[in-house]
């Protein structure tokens, strides 16, 4: 929609959504928004990549996902992050930092 | 279980969708209206927020099918996808599909095949009703087992123990001649007590059973016959019952016709009730009928055991000149009933197994040496967001398939090697079931194909994609080499190396057996001597002098042919007809004790019977026909009984007793010692009598020609056909064929035995060079560098060769001990040589060595080979 924002490299939208729930269980467009917020709108997820991703990983069990009363006392789904999923953020996250070094290192090489 | 889990996914789509894809909708929805409130407090008006929170959704039916896509899809999708990639994969490296494939064939085969004779003669059910509660027994001296039980024992067991709920005995198989029909023939018969049926729990199918009534009558002579003498003599129909057989002259009624396929322990034409008049085991002290019971519900093997033993016990005081020390022991049916093949099938199921772990090592090691390799593919697959769980159930996969394929050759080369070899493997008792190749036998391969899959495939699996990707990432254009994995893959090839020793040196010594066998003095001549059974009416010569110049004069007939240079007659031909073993004393001393006696294999024959054979006369002279009815009893013995009975007088002119003759014999000549028992047996105390003094009416004809025996086989069928037409000549065997089957089933078990082992030893051959082979390639740099360092070629093989030799030799010291703790397995196969037997042991050494120098000096020599530029270029 807006042009600023970024293409979500596929596979860190999990790494994403997985670390957004770690602090507490929240609803599918409560994790699309506090990820718009936290990256200042520059990653924006959709429902269409949003839900596939909720429900893959549900199907992992890294999430899980029960009804609950939104703040305004609408149903809503809400996932929280599994042992398995905890455990998953944990290679993602260090997964990433050694793309990210190793990245680095091949652009400063040159 | 990749397979598993996608199966029970996909099984399970169908009935879960209606409730996923409704919550699906619900979840949507929730979002729609939570998005619709957002705006609205932002200060939207309620339609325009609607509208904008659609637009914003894109699409509630796409979102929908792209969820629905990796909801449901994804397992089949998965599995298709893993399949593709394995068949694309496989393509690019045919060599190592082929291997991997032919090699867990071998085993999965082997093992597959064995399955069917494990599965026939331990796991299938014997026919007959609930077959776990029937025990077999055998007579014990002083807790030694000693063969059949007497009858009169046997009547008093029946009758004084209380686990029974039926308690029977049967005689084995004895040849009597069938009159009465269009054509005499010579039958199979069995004598039983009344109660055999019924404790079986088989019931004829025509007719009935004996009743206990005839057993207390004289003479009932009441016979219940087999289906495929029914068939046969009767045609199959319902007129055999109350039709008369002649047996040996003897009419005996028809009262029932057993099922087809009905066997047990002894194969038979037809049963015979034992009666009163019976004249099996007339005194207590003969022994000569096997005693089968059915346990009580409830009853253990254990309690019947020590009911029988305080029956012998009582037995033991009564009788004691004839019951002392005597016992009889309890086994179950089955393990009776397979005894005898229990030590070759152990032998062959240890030996089966080790192959198929020899060939699963092989697998797993070149598993682990393409995961090396493939490390860049994995940790890529893994950047791009394959996620552990994923690359281990696609690598899973991979080798799953690769053993169901295996599997399928696995099953050719069961059929294969079950018809070749194992269908000759000497088997349980009549009565056992035969083993085939079947449905449960498939199933069977398929199972282990998957579980090997699994077993071959985890390990390579977890290894692959552990070690953290991004690392292997940061390498990835060198295919590191991983310390452990090959410190991993030198340890299987180790246990490998232990294992084809151990086979071999198992191989090694059946093959000592064998050539001990091969070696035996038979003690007879086998060229060139055919015998056949020839058995004449007795209602016709009912005297003996009649009986023996019907023999006399067949023999002086067949003797005056071209071609025939001797001829003779034998009651039992030695090996093809064994036992009856007699006690034989000094004719001044009381009758020893059964366990003091000495035994003797007692057998009548007519006079030229030992130049016949082939058996020397070593003193004394041979019978003639003067030793007729009405003269001085005589007797000829063999060496080993003079050794026993006369170890430092003349034997010749004594006088003996034996059996339960109750005249005494003069010993009036001595021959050699001969195996007639089988050639494994060592029991070669022999008494001959002279058959013109008693003129027994069914004999084995024994020939001797000048050329091929079996060509004269016609011709003596011929003549001897013509002569009487109602006396019977049953099938002509030559000696030579009767020693070659008796060996038969130890050879079966020789060649599979050595079959196996050579496959094992060649699989950890390609294991061993493999190890190396990867070493090498892994240091062809350093190897590079060496070389320019100046290091000689014969260095860099020197280093590899020490590798690979480290590696046989550990192997070899571990395979040593293997063997010599596993000794129990061969040691009731072997024939007059030690478990440890040192040959065995430096032979299955050498020549596992030299096939390891062979396997280690072809990477050796290629390391020596590297090419310093192209090794250094190639960093």
């Amino acid at each position: 929609m807006a042009e600023n924002t970024t293409q979500i490299l596929r596979g860190t939208l999990d790494m994403l959504i997985l670390k957004t729930i770690s602090l507490a269980p929240m609803h599918g467009l409560g994790i699309s928004r506090r990820i718009e917020q936290i990256t200042d709108g520059v990653f924006q997820v959709k429902p269409g990549s949003l839900f596939p991703a909720l429900h893959r990983m549900e199907q992992e069990a890294w999430i899980s996902g029960d009804w609950g009363e939104s703040e305004n006392n609408r149903r809503a789904k809400y996932y929280e992050l599994t042992a398995a999923g905890r455990a998953r953020l944990g290679e993602e996250k260090q997964g990433w930092s050694h793309l990210v070094l190793t990245i680095g290192k091949v652009l400063e090489a040159s | 279980m990749p397979l598993l889990s996608t199966l029970r996914s996909m099984l399970s789509a169908p009935f879960k969708s209606d409730e996923l894809e409704h919550e699906l909708d619900e979840e949507l929805q929730s979002y729609l209206d939570l998005l619709i409130e957002e705006k609205t407090r932002a200060g939207m008006d309620p339609a325009q927020a609607r509208s904008q929170a659609l637009i914003e959704l894109g699409g509630a039916e796409q979102v929908k099918a792209t969820v629905r896509e990796t909801r449901h899809g994804a397992a089949l999708d998965m599995l298709v996808h893993d399949i593709r990639f394995t068949l694309r994969m496989l393509r690019r490296s045919p060599g190592f599909a082929a291997v991997f494939v032919i090699t867990l064939a071998i085993g999965i085969g082997a093992n597959t095949a064995l399955f069917s004779t494990i599965k026939a003669l331990l796991l299938s059910q014997l026919p007959y009703q609930e077959p776990d509660r029937l025990v077999a027994s055998v007579k014990t001296y002083e807790g030694r087992n000693a063969g059949p039980i007497s009858r009169l024992d046997f009547f008093d067991y029946r009758r004084l123990c209380k686990s029974f709920e039926g308690f029977c005995t049967l005689s084995s198989t004895t040849r009597m001649t069938l009159t009465g029909g269009e054509r005499a023939e010579a039958v199979g018969v069995v004598f039983a007590t009344w109660d055999l049926f019924p404790t079986l729990g088989v019931p004829p199918v025509l007719g009935r059973k004996f009743s206990e009534s005839e057993e207390d009558l004289a003479g009932a002579n009441v016979a219940v016959i087999g289906h495929d003498l029914w068939q046969r003599r009767f045609g199959g129909s319902d007129r055999a019952i109350g039709a008369s057989l002649h047996l040996n002259g003897t009419p005996y009624e028809v009262i029932g016709v057993m099922p087809a396929g009905f066997r047990f322990l002894f194969d038979t034409d037809l049963w015979v009730v034992i009666d009163r008049d019976c004249p099996i085991d007339e005194q207590r002290d003969s022994h000569s009928l096997w005693a089968v019971g059915r346990l009580k519900d409830g009853v253990s093997l254990e309690q019947a055991q020590s009911d029988v033993d305080a029956v012998a016990v009582i037995l033991e005081a009564e009788y004691p000149e004839t019951n002392k020390a005597k016992g009889l022991r309890l086994y179950p049916l089955r393990d009776y009933m397979v005894a005898h093949v229990r030590a070759s099938l152990n032998l062959l199921i240890a030996t089966t197994g080790l192959l198929l772990l020899i060939a699963c090592i092989n697998v797993a090691g070149l598993q682990l040496a393409r995961g090396q390799r493939r490390v860049a593919e994995m940790a890529m697959r893994s950047a791009l967001g394959a996620s552990r769980r994923r690359l281990i159930r696609q690598l899973l996969t991979e080798s799953v398939i690769l053993t169901v394929l295996a599997g399928l050759v696995g099953i050719v080369v069961a059929y294969l090697f079950h018809n070749l070899l194992l269908r000759l493997l000497p088997m349980g008792d009549p009565g056992v079931p035969v083993p085939t190749i079947d449905g449960a036998v498939l199933l069977f391969a398929l199972a282990i194909s998957v579980v090997t899959g699994l077993v071959v495939g985890i390990v390579p699996a977890l290894r692959g994609t552990s070690l953290n990707v991004w690392q292997k990432l940061e390498s990835s254009n060198r295919t590191s080499e991983s310390k452990s994995g090959t410190r991993l893959r030198s340890l299987l090839v180790v246990v490998q190396v232990a294992m084809s020793v151990g086979l071999l040196i198992g191989c090694g010594l059946l093959i000592r057996s064998m050539v001990n066998l091969a070696s035996v003095n038979i003690g007879f001549e086998t060229e060139n001597v055919i015998g056949g059974t020839y058995a004449i009416q007795t209602d016709d010569q009912s005297t003996t002098p009649e009986r023996v110049e019907v023999f006399a004069s067949l023999i002086a007939e067949i003797k005056a042919q071209p071609g025939v240079t001797d001829a003779a007659a034998i009651t039992k031909l030695p090996i093809a007809s064994r036992g009856t073993d007699w006690p034989i004393w000094h004719a001044a001393e009381p009758r020893p004790e059964p366990r003091d006696s000495i035994m003797g294999l007692t057998r009548a024959v007519t006079p030229g019977y030992f130049s016949t054979i082939g058996i020397p006369l070593l003193r004394g002279r041979d019978f003639t026909a003067t030793d007729a009815e009405g003269t001085a009893p005589v007797v000829i013995i063999s060496e080993a009984l003079v050794r026993d009975l006369f170890p430092d007088q003349s034997p010749l002119g004594q006088m003996v007793k034996l059996g339960w003759f109750d005249f005494a014999f003069e010993v009036v000549g001595v021959v050699g010692n001969a195996r007639i028992n089988g050639v494994r047996s060592d029991f070669d105390q022999a008494i001959y009598l002279s058959s013109g003094q008693f003129g027994p009416p069914f004999q084995w004809l024994v020939v001797r020609t000048e050329g091929d025996p079996d060509l004269m086989a016609d011709q003596i069928r011929k003549l001897v056909e013509e002569k009487d037409r109602t006396a019977i000549l049953g099938e002509l065997v030559t000696l030579k064929a009767l020693v070659d089957e008796d060996l038969t089933g130890f050879r079966v078990v020789m060649l599979a035995l050595g079959l196996l082992s050579l496959v094992a030893m060649l699989l950890t051959a390609v294991g061993l060079y493999g190890v190396l082979a990867y070493h090498v390639s892994e240091r062809t740099n350093e190897f590079g560098i060496r070389t320019a360092l100046g290091a000689a070629p014969i260095d860099l093989t020197g280093l590899i060769m020490k590798k690979g030799l480290l590696m046989v030799g550990v192997g070899l010291a571990v395979g040593f001990v293997g063997a010599s703790l596993s000794s129990r397995l061969i040691r009731q196969l072997l024939f007059e040589i030690e478990p440890l037997d040192p040959l065995a042991y430096a032979g299955g050494a050498l020549f596992f060595g030299a096939v390891a120098v062979i396997a280690c000096l072809m990477p050796a020599w290629r390391a020596a080979r590297v090419n310093t530029v192209a090794a250094l270029r190639s960093e």
